[in-house]
This record gives C-alpha cells, sequence and structure tokens, in this order.
C-alpha cells in the first residue's frame, strides 16, 4: 500500500518536487528523499540525523510520492539517498526478474540499478509482501504455511487491485503452492476486511503494526513465493565514503522487529518521525 | 509517444473482458454507483429546490451549499465513512459519498429554474385560482425544466468521474484499471481505462443536453415562437 498510493498525493508530491529540483545544489549538502510512506519517512529520518551527527549537512526532501515519480529524480541526481526496498524497487527497474531470496534480490538489484546510482548494504530489516490469515482461521484449519492452504477448499485473497497480476498473486499460489484463490481487490481496506471476515488472506505489509496489534498469523513461505524486500539505501555518487559508512551503521543496526517497533510508535503514540528515529538513534549508540 | 496499437491490443484482449474485473463488471459497476446515487440525490434535491424556488425563500441555503460542495474532499469523505460505517458497507459509503456531489447541482438546478420565471407568470396562474401545488405541476417545473436537466447534467459528470475513487476503498468500478495499472506500470490499460470513462462521461453529456434542448424547444413552440 506504500506504493499502491492515493492519487491526490501525486500532485502535490509532483510540486514537491519542483520545490527540490529549484533548490540550490552544493556539493556538501546531502538530499535525503522519502516516499509518501510514514515507516519510510522515519528511515529516511534516521539515515539524515545520523549523517548530521557525522557532520554532513543534510536537507531533507520527503514525501516524494511513489516510485514513479520520485526515481527519475533520484536518476536526474535531484536527491542523494533515498531508503528503499530491494525486492519492489528491483520489479521497478526489472519488472521480469524472477529471484526472490534475499541476497540474490539484492545482487539482481545492484546490476539493474542505472548508472551513478548505487545501493549500500542492505539491512536486515525488511518489508515486504506477506499472506496473512486471522487467529480464528489459522487456528479452526490449522495453518501454519502457505502450503497448509491447500488442504483448504476455498480460499478467498484479499490485496491491492495490482496484486491480481503479481507473480505472487493467484497465478503464483497456484503455481507454487497449488493453492486456487478467488481474489478480491479490497484496496485500502484489506486488514479491514480480512477482520470483518470477508477475506480469509490478505496481503499485507510485513512490517504494519496492525500484524501484532490484531493477532494476525503471518503464514510462513517455504516455498519463496515472495520477492524479498530488504531496506537499502540507494545513494548518488555525492555521497563520500564517510556518509556511507554513516549510513551502513544505521541499516546494519536495523532489524526487522526495530522497524515494526518504529512504525507502532508511530501508528499508536502519533509521534513525529524525527522523535521515533532520534530515540531509536540513541537507542543503538549511533547518536549521543 | 503515444502508441494506439499496443492500446488497441490492450481493448481487443478477451481475458480484460472477462472475470470479476472484466471490463463488462466493471462498466456496469460503475454505471449503477452512477445512477444509484444521481437518483437517490435526486429524490431529496428535486423537491427541496422546487420547493425553495416556489416559496422563494431560503435561496442562499442553496448558493451555500453549492460553494461549499465545491470544498469537500471526497476521497477524504470517502475514507471516513468507510471507517464510519465499517467495510462491508462499502457500497454505502461510496454511494453517500456520491450522493453528496450530485445533491448541490440537481439542487441548485432546480432552484435558478424556478426562480428564473418572470414573475407574472405564478401571478397569472394566481388570478386563474390555481392552488400552489397546481402552479409548481403545471407551470413552474414544466418552466424550469431545461434548468433542472441541467442540474443534472452538472451532477452527471461529477459523479461518473468520482466513481473512479470507489477501488482504492475495494469496490470496481473504471478506475480499477487506472489504479492497478499504475502500480503494474501497465499504461495501455490506464488509458484504456480513462478513455472508457471519458467516452461514457461524454456519451451521457450529450444524451442529456439533448433532452435539455428538447425541452427548451417545447418552451418556445409553447410561447408561440414569440422568442425566435
Amino acid at each position: 500500500m506504500k506504493q499502491q498510493l492515493r492519487i491526490g498525493i501525486a500532485a502535490l508530491a509532483l510540486s514537491t518536487l519542483g520545490l527540490a529540483g529549484c533548490s540550490s545544489q552544493s556539493s556538501e549538502t546531502i538530499v535525503i528523499g522519502s516516499q509518501a510512506y510514514y515507516s519510510n519517512e522515519i528511515v529516511a529520518e534516521a539515515y539524515a540525523q545520523a549523517l548530521e551527527a557525522a557532520g554532513y549537512t543534510v536537507e531533507r526532501s520527503f514525501s516524494l510520492g511513489q516510485r514513479d515519480v520520485y526515481v527519475p529524480a533520484i536518476v536526474a541526481g535531484e536527491v542523494d539517498l533515498f531508503p528503499e526496498y530491494t525486492g519492489n524497487l528491483l520489479q521497478y527497474f526489472n519488472p521480469e526478474a524472477s529471484e526472490t531470496e534475499a541476497n540474490a534480490v539484492y545482487e539482481a538489484l545492484v546490476a539493474a540499478l542505472p548508472e551513478g546510482l548505487s545501493a549500500l548494504a542492505m539491512s536486515p530489516a525488511t518489508d515486504q509482501d506477506s499472506y496473512n490469515v486471522t487467529q480464528e482461521f489459522a487456528a479452526a484449519n490449522n495453518l501454519t504455511s502457505i502450503a497448509d492452504l491447500a488442504n483448504l477448499g476455498s480460499v478467498t485473497l484479499g490485496g491491492a487491485p495490482e496484486l491480481a497480476e503479481r507473480p505472487y498473486g493467484p497465478q503464483g499460489l497456484l503455481a507454487v503452492y497449488g493453492v486456487t484463490v478467488e481474489f478480491l481487490a479490497t484496496g485500502d481496506t484489506t486488514v479491514e476486511s480480512l477482520v470483518a471476515g470477508e477475506v480469509d488472506m490478505a496481503n499485507v505489509y510485513s512490517a504494519d503494526p496492525r500484524i501484532n496489534q490484531l493477532g494476525l498469523v503471518t503464514l510462513s513461505d517455504p516455498e519463496g513465493l515472495f520477492l524479498s524486500s530488504n531496506l537499502v539505501p540507494i545513494a548518488s555518487e555525492a555521497l563520500d565514503q564517510g556518509a556511507r559508512d554513516a549510513v551502513n551503521a544505521v541499516s546494519s543496526a536495523m532489524s526487522a522487529d526495530g522497524l515494526v517497533a518504529m512504525n507502532v510508535r508511530s501508528v499508536e503514540e502519533q509521534l513525529s518521525a524525527a522523535q521515533i528515529a532520534e530515540d531509536w538513534l540513541r537507542s543503538e549508540g549511533l547518536i549521543d | 509517444m503515444f502508441d494506439f496499437q499496443s492500446l488497441w491490443m490492450w481493448l481487443i484482449d478477451s481475458k480484460n473482458w472477462e472475470g470479476r474485473y472484466g471490463l463488462p463488471n466493471l462498466i456496469t459497476e460503475h454505471m449503477t454507483l452512477t445512477f444509484m446515487s444521481i437518483g437517490i440525490a435526486a429524490l431529496f434535491a428535486l423537491p427541496i429546490g422546487i420547493a425553495i424556488g416556489h416559496l422563494g425563500k431560503g435561496g442562499s441555503v442553496v448558493v451555500l451549499l453549492g460553494s461549499a460542495s465545491r470544498a469537500i474532499p471526497t476521497m477524504g469523505l470517502l475514507f471516513v465513512l468507510v471507517m464510519l460505517l465499517g467495510v462491508l458497507q462499502r457500497e454505502l459509503a461510496v454511494t453517500m459519498a456520491l450522493v453528496a456531489i450530485a445533491f448541490p447541482p440537481i439542487l441548485s438546478g432546480a432552484h435558478a429554474g424556478i426562480r428564473a420565471i418572470e414573475s407574472h407568470i405564478p401571478e397569472a396562474a394566481r388570478a386563474q385560482g390555481m392552488t400552489g401545488y397546481q402552479l409548481i405541476r403545471l407551470v413552474e417545473v414544466p418552466l424550469a425544466m431545461p434548468a433542472i436537466i441541467g442540474g443534472f447534467r452538472i451532477a452527471w459528470i461529477q459523479v461518473v468521474s468520482t466513481v473512479v475513487l470507489a477501488p482504492l476503498i475495494g469496490l470496481g468500478g473504471l478506475g480499477f484499471g487506472i489504479i492497478q495499472g499504475l502500480s503494474l506500470r501497465n499504461f495501455d490499460q490506464v488509458v484504456a481505462s480513462a478513455m472508457l470513462i471519458v467516452i461514457l462521461t461524454v456519451l451521457g453529456d450529450q444524451l442529456i443536453g439533448v433532452a435539455q434542448k428538447t425541452q427548451s424547444l417545447r418552451l418556445e413552440n409553447l410561447s408561440g415562437g414569440r422568442n425566435k
């Protein structure tokens, strides 16, 4: 859902981009971008504060919308650093990519990136597609893995409209696990539809706090149906080695649970991205 | 820039015409939501607009509503309604949001049409002994017909283009192809869906325009061609 944006925001993002393009670009200032997705903005804030602590001057150009809008800006050199997700970005540059395992996806992404852009070390933190069911449904049908669904007669799958055509969508479920699903495009109300019992299984991003809050059961994916999507900083050549080291330290300290915990703080405590990132950097000893 | 051939290939591909999210289903859903919302809006807006026009009181309310309606953030309203009513009531939520859009133009059309009637006409009707109800039914509404239809014309354009938001909350309609296509970067699908929406909008607008024209002509003929 982070990328399946709200159309209205696109126009706004475009105008923001225009502004970013106008600002003078001194070689010392590192321009950091982020998606219009709260979790992505927290990570971008963490990069920004870590760089500031290391003595760099940064300019925050956050909430740039969806990939179609901001990737051209990164390629054009208007943004120097951007938190991304290995699998989703690989899919953007190479829709035919068939890698799903984390390291293979990272290597394919490095190869697919355009000239002038580089992927820094990927983080163990992931935010990727996952199939989730309610606790009751899991218990009633004895489910722990996607493979267990094959024993069920019919399963209704809810997700964003594009899931219908994704490799891990209905066709992938049938081809990899022999599971037949009926697809319902539940859009931005996917989790609500799952809880209301309208669909049996829902595609939710793995770092979504609602998985914990609502006690959803994420089905394991032993056959690697889903594209791994680890957090990865995408950097332009404007970043020197010192800056890269500072960002890499953030990436390696961030775990999947750590990312979810920050997302929970954003959703439950309504704290700003800057506050959440600062607290986390402090607790990890990355700033003092 | 724009590849007509691949667009055409998308349109004639049979797999885009089948299933829950095939074009026939999406078009039907789009039209059902549109007609239902305009119908419900008319049910309330017409009597109120006619009454306000007839009584000559409360006209400022109509103007206020008309202006305020332009400021409604439809998408926000849609999400708020889904939250309040729950996902299982998403059809109701969409319909309510669309009714909110269709209501003001129909209301102002009816009100403006009746207010525009020269005051000696209802006076003459009264002098002939018509009751208020007869005056509305036999004089004011027939004379206001082109403006009333004009209200529907605006409502049609606004509603038919706003139904596009329905897939955001899990419904269909032709916006599905735009939202799915943008995420999949399938621009043939996006353009084809947008074109179908434009065609439906213009077609409906023209049809309503014909009805409006017919009513204007009928009125001109009634007045013995005085105005020609």
